[in-house]
């Protein structure tokens, strides 16, 4: 174990270290390289009053949510659909890999196609079915851009979250469903009550994975709007990239991506708390699940 | 649910699961100028072979990028699997101190952006001299192929009979003995998935490859992303090369799919 | 489960970290192994060049630029008489400023000579001032006018290659059709040739108003048009000054084209979005770099080749103006031998290789001397406009902030251009936010 943790030290920890330090920075670029002179607070004061930064974290607040509440209501459906007998065939498994599989890069690529306000598809097709009277630009509006990234984003990540639901869904024991059925239980309570507690470990797996994934969007905008229209695209990980590649203010944005770490933490802090095997043998010891009383109740 | 009600969900289902990619492709055998037409030129008569052949040969030379991220994949695919198996039998077997607090401060690490770290880490190569080579990119992955491996194999060793390894303690194999002997011939299954997550993920890897090549190195992704210059966004032949790059990484995840679904239910499922 | 006999292996945990460090010294080992290969015996000097990847401009050699093969021939030649061995990095444009960051922030030495397009000011403390060494007969070949934007602290450090300024094109066709026989002299013009070309789909300006920033960018626009009313960016203690008569009118010269301008144009990123829009006869009138003729005359690719013009800029209140692309090379400081980078780049602006630029690549030369050659007028039938061009202002107004000035400036357009305020609100707000970006600076 000693090795792993040697290189995730040296890889991460180390430039993880020098961030925090270069958020409390100014940091120049001169002759030679880097110059830092420590500045203290100064650049997370700026933070607050800054209005992009502002800008930035609504929409990424925004982004997350969305995405996952989407992602998981969409995926927990596929789940569910490949879940029935007409969906057992092998070959639908597949075809969820292989958006799971393209390159973010491919995928923005191909939505940037897509959504081409001239050539695009989108378009094509609203016309012809008659859902729109001329073309739209997709990308031209900040809140329309910030929601077709979404879309973008949402159908790469569903089949990653289908197959953790899917695998979720199978491993719960038939013979609960058996006895939900000898009890009465409708379709609707036998899935209030056996499927949705069978899957609450992957479900906020689920959740805090794609909330996590969700924050670090990064390819979609960079190929499609570039932070735009008018910054309605701009979310923190980009904010952070744009300050420290393009306007060369290292110390600030370190100090974004610092702001944007925290909120990770925090969610990879609930994310080991639900997959803690002790807490989870402490649950499962304490569910009365197999109990036939609880599930008609 | 009737079962026409399910059928007509995945019929949708596939639908939109496959339709943007199936547009893709047929965007892919037509000629840019056929489809910068309003309305686009979409007569079977278009389909030709010549963006593909453009990315193979002239332009972008695809073949050297298909080649430098198969290289960059396995490399840190291996390394993961190398280094992620041990650590992750000793978080779920050996009673290591600490062992959640470990994992959380792994998986915490792994949440960063990558943006960010991108100069003191560009600063930290330049000065070991490894710009510009697989080893580092390969390392820079480790970042974030590395916790998942760990997670996906941390859960499925918890979940084989501690008689097995009792049974070889007994033959007086040492821990690590019988991490190899028994444990890993066993797992070959969630190693398959775990390797296969590590290596798709090295693959797409976008932003650092950027960033940590010059010259000597050049990745699909990046590949792709040169079709979208100042001057000319080449629709057609950017699709080609997105294609040709996602064959490789889908015929591995439908290849190996029994592996991957199977470590899905394993490590994911099981905790 | 079977019962599994155990065999006492060989491997203990040593070993197989013995082995682990072998292999890892292994792999750095192999990992250097171009870098040694060059260092042992290898009589010719490396030069390392940054640049960015064909069609945007190159020099030649690089990978897919289309110079001829006596180009490339003279190239190999100069490299053998010079005992050099020039090796190109070339990635897509949009990448060179983040690499170029990383690699100046490494305070390493990368490159001998590095391609520019705005960013000298923002580097100049890593560049070499090399200008005063070039030859005084290639100097007198060159627009003066061409370093302002090369020149920073009294020091001049980088040249430009190419001369490339904003040009109107226009769609012959579709002037013929409405009866108008020359592209529009002034602003008046401007406003009613466009109305008068905006039906049935079709319309009569289009322009990439999607990215903000960079030059290219609404920002860069607004600042052409700025020139032409007669305003400036800057004021001598360089502060902002354009919150002005002059780029309000600016503005809403802008805002009034708006209701003839592609609805697509808010958000095409890149000019190659706009110009596919003109290509395909769908808009009149646009704003180009001198390079896009060519693909705006492919018969591959355009479907109105033949029938572009290329015309001065309407004028505003004060003449004719336009903006520099300012495509340029420079030297890094730490370069390990800065005078055969030199002799490189001035081989790039040998006049035989100028002229190849500009007849197989299409980026115009900018020795005077060859963009008065009638065969270079002859291929690039706006080489005459954009000299004609030149004879006026044609500032960039680059900083070293000129990113984050650009991409407060442009975001503010843009909502200008959006209609969610007006012209003068804009350039209040956006004088504020430069104000503060520049005297951070300070």
């Amino acid at each position: 174990m000693a090795p792993a943790l040697l290189v995730l030290l040296g890889v991460l920890a180390y430039p993880i270290a020098d961030a925090l330090i270069l958020s409390f920075s100014d940091v120049r670029f001169a002759a030679g390289g880097i110059q830092r002179d420590l500045i203290g607070t100064a650049n997370y004061e700026r933070l607050l009053a800054d209005p992009t930064f502002a800008l930035a974290l609504r929409n990424s607040l925004y982004f997350t949510l969305v995405e996952v509440v989407a992602v998981t209501l969409l995926g927990l459906a596929v789940a569910l659909l490949l879940n029935t007998p007409s969906g057992r065939k092998a070959i639908f498994p597949v075809i969820l890999l292989i958006p799971w599989a393209l390159a973010p890069v491919a995928n923005a690529v191909l939505w940037k196609w897509i959504y081409n306000a001239n050539h695009g598809i989108l378009n094509a097709i609203g016309l012809q079915l008659g859902l729109i009277d001329q073309k739209v630009v997709w990308l031209g509006d900040p809140w329309m851009a910030l929601n077709m990234i979404l879309i973008a984003d949402a159908w790469k990540a569903i089949p990653f979250i289908s197959l953790l639901l899917l695998a979720g869904l199978q491993n719960i024991p038939s013979h609960l469903y058996r006895a939900a059925r000898v009890d009465g239980a409708s379709a609707w309570g036998r899935f209030r009550h056996v499927t949705l507690p069978g899957l609450r470990v992957p479900l906020l797996v689920a959740i805090v994975l794609q909330s996590i994934w969700a924050l670090k969007v990064f390819d979609l905008i960079y190929v499609l709007t570039k932070g735009g229209p008018r910054d309605g695209s701009v979310v923190l990980n980009f904010l952070a990239w744009r300050v420290t590649f393009n306007f060369l203010d290292v110390g600030y944005g370190a100090a974004i991506a610092n702001v944007l770490f925290v909120l990770m933490f925090v969610l990879a802090i609930g994310y080991v708390r639900v997959l803690d095997p002790e807490r989870q043998r402490r649950r499962r010891a304490a569910l009365p699940a197999a109990d036939p009383a609880e599930v008609t109740a | 649910m009737g079962r026409w009600t399910t059928r007509f969900g995945l019929a949708v289902f596939v639908v939109l699961a496959l339709g943007p990619i199936a547009w893709g492709v047929v965007t892919s055998l037509m000629p840019t100028k056929a489809l910068t037409r309003s309305p686009p030129d979409l007569a079977l008569s278009n389909l030709t072979l010549s963006n593909y052949v453009e990315v193979l040969t002239t332009r972008g030379n695809l073949v050297d990028a298909l080649i430098d991220s198969a290289i960059v994949a396995t490399l840190t695919a291996s390394m993961s699997l190398a280094l992620g198996s041990a650590a992750a039998y000793a978080l779920a077997r050996l009673r290591v101190p600490g062992a959640n607090r470990i994992l959380l401060a792994v998986l915490a690490i792994q949440m960063f952006p990558g943006i960010v770290i991108a100069i003191p880490l560009f600063l930290v190569y330049s000065q070991l001299r490894i710009v510009d080579t697989y080893p580092a990119l390969a390392i820079t992955y480790l970042s974030f192929t590395l916790p998942v491996v760990i997670w996906i194999l941390k859960g499925f060793f918890e979940a084989i009979p501690p008689q097995l390894e009792r049974a070889a303690a007994v033959d007086g194999a040492s821990a690590f003995q019988t991490f190899r002997m028994v444990i890993l011939p066993i797992s070959l299954p969630a190693l398959f998935a775990a390797g296969i997550f590590a290596f798709i993920e090295a693959w797409n890897e976008f932003f650092f490859a950027i960033i940590l090549t010059r010259v000597q190195i050049k990745t699909v992704p990046m590949a792709i992303a040169e079709f979208s210059g100042q001057y000319q966004t080449l629709y057609g032949q950017m699709l080609a090369a997105a294609v040709l790059a996602s064959i490789p990484v889908v015929v591995l995840a439908i290849v190996f799919r029994r592996f991957i679904l199977q470590g899905f239910v394993e490590g994911a499922v099981k905790g | 489960m079977t019962d599994r006999r155990i065999v006492m292996p060989q491997w203990t945990r040593r070993t197989f970290l013995q082995r682990s460090a072998l292999t890892a010294t292994g792999l750095a080992a192999a990992a250097n192994l171009p870098a040694w290969h060059r260092a042992l015996g290898q009589d010719a000097t490396t030069l390392n060049v940054l640049v960015p990847a064909a069609p945007d401009p190159t020099p030649p050699g690089v990978p897919d630029a289309t110079y001829s093969q006596a180009t490339n021939d003279a190239f190999a030649a100069w490299q053998t008489t010079n005992a050099a061995k020039v090796v190109y990095e070339a990635p897509p444009w949009p990448q060179l400023h983040d690499k170029m960051a990383a690699n100046f922030a490494s305070g390493t030495y990368t490159h001998d000579v590095v391609y520019m397009s705005g960013w000298v000011p923002e580097f100049s403390q890593f560049l070499t001032p090399f200008v005063d060494q070039l030859p005084a007969d290639l100097m007198a070949d060159l627009p003066a006018a061409s370093f302002s934007t090369l020149t920073w602290d009294g020091k001049r450090l980088g040249v430009v290659f190419s001369l490339s300024l904003l040009t109107t094109f226009w769609n012959k066709a579709m002037f013929e059709a409405e009866g108008i026989a020359a592209p529009p002299k002034d602003w008046v013009e401007l406003r009613g040739m466009a109305e008068q070309m905006t039906k049935d789909g079709k319309y009569g300006w289009v322009l990439n108003y999607g990215a903000p920033e960079g030059i290219g960018g609404v920002a860069s626009y607004w600042m052409s048009f700025l020139q032409q009313a007669g305003g400036t960016m800057y004021g001598a203690d360089g502060m902002p000054a354009f919150n002005s008569p002059e780029g309000v009118d600016a503005l809403q010269l802008m805002i009034d084209l708006m209701p003839f301008t592609d609805p697509g144009s808010i958000s095409y990123v890149g000019i190659n979005d706009a110009t596919n829009v003109f290509a395909a006869g769908n808009a009149a009138m646009m704003l180009n770099w001198p390079f896009m003729w060519v693909p705006a005359n492919d018969p591959a690719t355009s479907a109105i080749s033949g029938q572009v013009g290329a015309a001065l800029n309407p004028a505003g209140p004060a003449g004719t103006a336009s903006i520099d692309g300012t495509d340029a090379y420079t030297i890094p400081l730490d370069s390990p031998d800065p005078e055969l980078a030199l002799k490189l780049i001035e081989f790039y602006l040998d006049p035989a290789v100028q002229k190849s630029q500009s007849m197989d690549t299409g980026w115009l030369p900018i020795r005077l001397s060859v963009l008065n050659d009638p065969e270079v007028q002859q291929k690039s039938a706006n080489a005459a406009t954009v000299l004609e061009q030149a004879q006026h202002p044609y500032d960039s107004f680059v900083t070293p902030d000129y990113n984050e000035v650009t991409q407060a400036l442009g975001t503010e357009i843009q909502k200008a251009l959006a209609g969610e305020q007006d012209a003068a609100l804009t350039l209040r707000k956006a004088s504020d936010l430069v104000t503060e970006i520049v005297k951070r600076r300070a």
